[in-house]
């Protein structure tokens, strides 16, 4: 589904991501955990089309296209999600107006008739039950005045809805009590099928014990520098990843 | 002069060719104008001739007029269009609501639509006709705003003026008629100078729209006075619509005086005119007065809209309240100015300003300048201007979300003005005024496409 080769990217011209090889398949999860700086956010961020990374070599195949060409609304419309680590504020925007513009942008890109407001209403409302967002979330601007945790929860609201082919979630963890973080981890593994795919950012083991990776990745200095499976994550836990680092220089 | 009767002769000295082609439009009808044998019209109609002699068009040494450059108004000649025109039907425009329509074709009155006859509890009449029948009725009233703020524009009305509407909304009258002056211009060159009396006696409730739309490609000059009084205890909501064509030219006044714990809300949407200057003072005049004044623009092009509001708190234990937001894409320019007065004795006031303005394009400008001249001491006043840009986080998230880069803006666009347009107080009147930035955006994104804007 996902085809990373030799990726690397830059911000500002300082160069982050450097020569990063990855490949994702359908029905996979997969975690990328690494220090901080180490190029996670850059990842998901490049992924995402974010304007202000800059792809300097490398390709990205998605679905069999290539997914640097596309524009970023191409990419969510495509099937592609970020699970941004710091969702937006915008004041004025509400949210379920941006929720349905959005989903339909995506249905009439697919091919599928739009929702009606009524349809519409009826599905964000059983989304939002299943995430455990209350309904006044739903006609509040987007993210505005949200608390850390129920920004994330709206992030997890939206992947619920678009169900993504691949979801990209970066540090959706962090800052999250372990009531949360249980919500956000049931809202991932509500959309694991053989179909889709997730690549779950962490700096934390945390998540992983709610969410099991069939594959585990540690980044550093913008590479991958050691693969495995999930009890990878828990050598991680144990050691640091200075202990991985220095592994992976004397291999 | 010394009150003699100055003779057009005293006037006819040098005058710019601008100033002296009025004064000789001024010569041509002046046989013809209404009330030129009531003394008291007549008088004041020669004093304000004689000012405009005087002082001439602005300049940009003209503080109050530095950033509203005049040039392509003054070297246009500009007639009054003198005949109704036969054709009355501009049902297209209409807004959904309105119960009775007061339409102006090129100035002239056209009479009444949708509904025939005035409102219950409102009088309505020409202006021409009041002074034939009752010469000294609009005296206290007509003219009185000449005696503040009077720059060229606003006495060439004066001076010239052939006729114009009083609306009268009589004691305790609690209409919920939407009322509309409804002006149109459709001849090029046409010099249209409405003139509007609105009386609200003490205790009343009303509405009334003034809607400026034109023909595409027109350059008119509209020179509007309107002078509006409240009496004690009344209310008015006033939205000023300006959907004029991109080509015209509109300097509209409105001068408003408030008595004890009378209420004005004030509405100003500016989507069209090449060149606008609004000016709006307020004079609050007795103790309880309130006004709220809330501006919304949406430019593009070249447009210049310039909001020029001033604010006089005559009296103790008064309010005012305005908040002007502008989104200015491609080469448009916006001027807010909003001078507070605050009179020695008017303790107690409370006077709050805000413009916020977003800037779509890095050729936009807006210039605001905010004016605080406080005599008294026991006041809270404040101001605040704010200028930014669209946010490019939100709009990246949107992007990240499906949604197509004009949507997304749209959508931005939309959050950051409707905070005004959501203020309208009828529905329909909220409807149209949303309808009309909708459209403007939809162009802009039209231009955006075909890449004449970034």
């Amino acid at each position: 589904m996902l085809i990373i080769n030799k990726l690397c990217a830059s911000v500002e011209d300082k160069p982050i991501l450097n020569e990063l090889s990855l490949e994702v398949n359908a029905g996979e999860v997969h975690a990328v955990m690494g220090p901080n700086g180490s190029g996670k956010s850059t990842l998901a961020n490049v992924l995402a089309g974010r304007a202000q990374y800059e792809v300097t070599a490398g390709t990205v195949t998605f679905k069999g296209q290539d997914l640097l060409e596309l524009d970023p609304e191409i990419r969510a419309r495509e099937g592609l999600f970020l699970a941004f680590q710091y969702p937006v504020e915008i004041p004025g925007v509400s949210n379920v107006h941006m929720l349905k513009a959005a989903l339909n942008a995506m249905r009439t890109h697919q091919g599928e008739k739009e929702l009606d407001a009524v349809s519409f209403l009826k599905l964000i409302k059983e989304k939002a039950r299943l995430v455990g967002m209350k309904q006044e979330f739903l006609y509040r601007a987007v993210n505005e005045g949200f608390s850390g945790g129920e920004k994330k929860r709206n992030e997890v609201l939206q992947m619920s809805l678009f169900e993504p082919m691949l979801s990209v979630l970066d540090e959706t963890d962090s800052g999250l009590d372990i009531d949360a973080l249980k919500i956000v981890a049931q809202g991932i593994n509500r959309l694991r099928s053989p179909e889709r795919a997730m690549l779950v950012v962490t700096h934390y083991q945390r998540l992983l014990g709610y969410i099991e990776p069939d594959f585990v990745h540690v980044l550093a200095h913008g590479k991958i520098i050691r693969s495995g499976g999930k009890e990878l994550a828990v050598e991680l836990e144990e050691h640091g990843y200075g202990w991985v680092e220095e592994h992976a220089c004397t291999d | 002069m010394d009150g003699s009767k100055s003779m057009p002769a005293q006037i006819d000295m040098h005058h710019s060719p601008q100033v002296q082609s009025y004064l000789d439009l001024h010569s041509r009808i002046r046989g013809e104008l209404p009330g030129r044998d009531i003394d008291w019209h007549s008088d004041w109609r020669r004093g304000c001739l004689q000012r405009f002699a005087d002082q001439g068009f602005p300049t940009a040494r003209d503080e109050d007029w530095r950033y509203t450059p005049l040039r392509p108004v003054l070297a246009k000649q500009f007639v009054p269009s003198q005949k109704p025109h036969v054709e009355t039907r501009w049902t297209a425009e209409q807004i959904d609501g309105v119960d009775h329509s007061l339409i102006f074709v090129d100035g002239v009155f056209q009479g009444s639509a949708v509904a025939t006859g005035a409102p219950p509890g409102i009088r309505i009449e020409s202006i021409s006709d009041l002074l034939g029948r009752d010469p000294d009725y609009l005296r206290p009233y007509l003219g009185k705003s000449s005696e503040d703020v009077a720059h060229a524009f606003s006495l060439i009305n004066n001076a010239l003026y052939s006729d114009g509407i009083l609306i009268e909304i009589g004691s305790d009258v609690q209409s919920d008629v939407l009322l509309e002056l409804f002006f149109v211009s459709k001849t090029d060159a046409a010099l249209i100078l409405p003139r509007i009396v609105v009386i609200s006696r003490s205790g009343s409730s009303a509405r009334i729209i003034e809607r400026h739309v034109g023909q595409s490609g027109i350059h008119s000059l509209t020179s509007s006075v309107g002078e509006i009084y409240l009496e004690k205890g009344a209310y008015l909501n006033y939205h000023l619509i300006e959907s004029a064509a991109d080509t015209a030219y509109q300097v509209l006044g409105n001068w408003v005086y408030l008595h004890a714990d009378s209420q004005l809300d004030f509405h100003t949407t500016t989507v069209g005119g090449a060149l606008v200057r609004n000016d709006l003072v307020i004079d609050l005049r007795e103790p309880g007065a309130e006004c709220n004044l809330l501006g919304a623009y949406c430019l593009s092009g070249r447009q210049h809209v310039d909001n020029f509001t001033t604010v006089i708190h005559s009296a103790p234990h008064c309010n005012s309240n305005e908040h002007y937001k502008g989104v200015l894409d491609q080469r448009s320019r916006a001027v807010f100015h909003g001078r507070v007065r605050v009179a020695p004795d008017a303790q107690q006031s409370d006077a709050r300003q805000a413009s916020n303005t977003l800037l779509l394009s890095a050729d936009a400008e807006i210039d605001a300048k905010p004016q605080l001249e406080i005599y008294a001491d026991d006041v809270k006043c404040s101001h605040g201007a704010t200028v930014g840009n669209l946010d490019e986080q939100a709009m990246f998230y949107m992007k990240a979300r499906g949604i197509d880069g004009g949507t997304a803006r749209s959508m931005l666009i939309r959050a950051f003005i409707d905070e005004i347009l959501d203020a309208a107080e009828d529905d329909q009147v909220q409807q149209h005024v949303k309808t009309l930035v909708d459209g403007k955006m939809s162009g802009l994104q039209k231009s955006l496409k075909s890449g004449v804007q970034s």
